[in-house]
């Protein structure tokens, strides 16, 4: 398998919390009821970057660049990343209602204020992208150096629990 | 209290018996025996026992409650929310104090003091947890997403949670992962409702509002505010015994010396259970070695009471009240309806002002994440109820050594949810309107008692080297006035327990 088709496979989790973030939104709204347009054009504006950045957040993590599951790096990575993903559902929304692209009013205080909100959706990303992941990398890991490598960091640490844990014994 | 040695023998544990061994004694029950600390985890992590902490503390408080009191008094008042929360950061770190130092849980710790203490939190846990009224709001919440009756929605959750509990091997571990799952979802699904509807002017007035030390409007004295204000604070981040149960759960996770106690098992696997042993053990604190593994697991859940308690608590909050002020503005009819008190109308309110503001799917997420909250409430709660009283009753009621901790566990879940759905079916979920007012003030109660409690057990059952510090035995002895003294001013002053 090549370089790049193992990093995408590698990824799966952080795109699939991407997803889940903007996809999960427009199923709802077609289950509510709601107008399938609006549902489709909200849930692929927002899921599409976040798709994208998600994946692009578990290639620094395959690629060493990042530590598994650690708090900082992601908040750096997002408080980026999730202002530029709005504003691209911001724009992809106005288009959709006006018939021509266009910024939201106050565009640096639209991007400060969701860089704000962005350490929450930090937290949640990580957490879900590590639950996901425990899942998926030991799957893969047969031909997949990335995962390989990201479950021998999470193997390391379990085998130094275990140890821990022979070391005290029981009662 | 202190470290001797003598000859212990151990009723429960044939293969220990009749050695000579280190012990510390500590109040009035069995001295634990002296044990290895285990190593302590890397500090930054993302998973931990306070995930159930966050389960239960993100509720109404945060998604109602306190929106509530923003569009009443105005965002100032959010500075007692911030006492409230850190106020329970505090009380986090000092419960894990105990339990990790010993492997017990903070009811074993009251008993180890004076057994009527731990005895009054058993009976106030049965008479405030058992009435199934905490499902309401999520399962109404459903109800407005999929159209299925609440009750039907809370009745399957209730054998759903009894099912699955009853088939898992190891408790702890998977509901663990599926809460942190859970939370992560709602943390990402509100940061983004919150972004997409809110604006900076909304998110810096709430923040600033935090720091707004002092202020309390005229109308917050009145009867009709006063006790809801309490009720508010009380109900920030965590409240009743949800705090001691967290004891429960940092032992099963292995966190310190709970990693020499056996976990709780679903029914299923009961019968593979390892034997509980009748007590805690203590580490050797004048080990330098031993001291230094106490200092990473301090550092260890230190990182869980900032970061994945009081953040995510916060966040929840903030993101919360930022979709009111927004809503509010967009339907002035929101505010008047969430002044009034109608929750169930408010709500709904809030969620047709978001889908007509943001876009339509955002009223029917909206709803979802409400319902989400009632979930994770479910969950946390009826396995904490559970593992605290199978605790209690295990170690204290004469004779039920005899059955297995997991077999008590068991039976305290199934007990609590078949009372649930015969009270959902026929009679008031929230309890009998008589008795309303009594639950109220035990709950509030018992968070002033816990605070006492956590003082005692700390500097009279903990040896030297391990004991809070002044500051936060001030910080703790403040949280008992703060709580005992609210609660009985509003009682002395307006005649009610909390709103």
């Amino acid at each position: 398998m090549t370089s790049s088709k193992e990093l995408a496979e590698f990824s799966v989790p952080g795109a699939i919390v991407g997803a889940a973030a903007g996809l999960v939104a427009g199923a709802l709204g077609v289950l509510a009821g709601q107008p399938l347009g609006w549902a489709i054009i909200t849930g692929l504006g927002l899921g599409l970057p976040l798709i994208v950045l998600g994946s692009g957040y578990a290639v620094l993590v395959a690629l060493g660049k990042v530590p598994a599951g650690v708090f900082a790096p992601a908040a750096v990575y997002w408080v980026i990343g999730f202002p530029l993903a709005l504003l691209v559902h911001a724009i992809t929304t106005t288009w959709w209602v006006t018939g021509s692209p266009g910024l939201p009013p106050e565009p640096w205080k639209f991007l400060a204020f969701r860089a704000l909100v962005s350490m929450g959706f930090a937290i949640g990303f990580l957490w879900m992208h590590e639950q996901l992941g425990r899942h998926w990398w030991p799957r893969i890991l047969p031909h997949n150096r990335y995962a390989r490598r990201t479950v021998e960091q999470y193997s390391h640490l379990a085998s130094a629990l275990a140890e821990r844990k022979a070391a005290t014994g029981r009662r | 209290m202190d470290v001797t040695s003598k000859t212990s023998e151990v009723p429960d544990e044939p293969a220990a018996a009749a050695v000579t061994e280190k012990v510390w004694k500590a109040g009035r029950l069995e001295p634990m025996p002296i044990r290895k600390l285990p190593d302590a985890p890397p500090s930054i992590h993302i998973l931990g026992p306070t995930v159930f902490l966050v389960a239960l503390g993100v509720g109404m408080g945060e998604s109602y409650m306190w929106p509530r009191l923003v569009l009443v008094f105005g965002p100032d008042i959010r500075w007692l929310f911030m006492v409230g929360v850190t106020l329970q950061a505090f009380v986090l770190l000092e419960m894990a104090r105990y339990a990790m130092a010993t492997g017990e849980s903070i009811f074993f710790g009251a008993a180890r003091i004076f057994k009527p203490l731990m005895w009054f939190f058993y009976v106030a846990a049965i008479l405030i947890y058992m009435w199934p009224g905490h499902l309401s709001a999520g399962a109404a919440a459903f109800e407005e997403v999929s159209g299925i009756p609440w009750q039907v929605t809370a009745c399957v959750a209730l054998v759903f949670v009894g099912v699955l509990f009853s088939m898992l091997s190891v408790i702890y571990n998977f509901l663990e992962k599926l809460l942190g799952l859970l939370i992560g979802f709602l943390v990402v699904g509100t940061s983004v409702i919150a972004a997409i509807v809110g604006n900076w002017d909304d998110l810096g007035k709430t923040l600033a509002g935090m720091f707004a030390v002092g202020y309390f409007p005229h109308e917050a004295m009145t009867s009709a505010w006063f006790p809801v204000v309490v009720g508010s604070i009380a109900f920030a981040g965590p409240s009743g015994m949800q705090q001691m149960w967290y004891t429960l759960q940092l032992r099963d996770s292995g966190a310190g010396m709970g990693a020499h106690i056996p976990k709780v098992r679903g029914l299923r696997s009961a019968g593979e259970a390892e034997a509980m042993p009748s007590r805690g053990f203590m580490f050797d604190t004048e080990d330098p070695a031993e001291m230094a593994k106490w200092k990473g697991w301090r550092k260890w859940v230190t990182f869980d009471a900032i970061l994945l308690f009081w953040g995510i608590t916060m966040l929840v909050t903030v993101s919360f009240t930022v979709l009111a002020m927004s809503a509010a503005r967009t339907n002035p009819n929101v505010k008047s309806l969430i002044e009034g008190g109608d929750r169930d109308a408010a709500l709904r309110a809030m969620s047709d002002a978001f889908a007509s503001a943001g876009s339509p799917i955002l009223g029917t997420l909206f709803f979802a994440f409400i319902a989400l909250i009632g979930l994770n409430a479910t969950l946390g709660l009826f396995d904490s109820f559970s593992r605290g009283q199978a605790d209690m009753t295990y170690y204290f009621v004469p004779g039920a050594k005899r059955f297995s901790m997991s077999r008590l566990y068991a039976g305290f879940l199934w007990g609590v949810i078949v009372f649930g759905i015969l009270i959902l079916l026929f009679g008031p979920a929230d309890g009998p309107a008589g008795i309303l007012d009594t639950l109220a003030f035990l709950s509030t109660f018992a968070m002033g008692a816990y605070c006492i409690v956590l003082l005692l057990v700390n500097n009279k059952l903990l040896p030297k080297k391990i004991r809070p510090g002044p500051v936060r035995n001030l910080i703790i002895g403040f949280g008992a006035v703060f709580y005992l003294g609210m609660l009985f001013y509003c009682l002395i002053r307006f005649g009610v327990a909390v709103g």
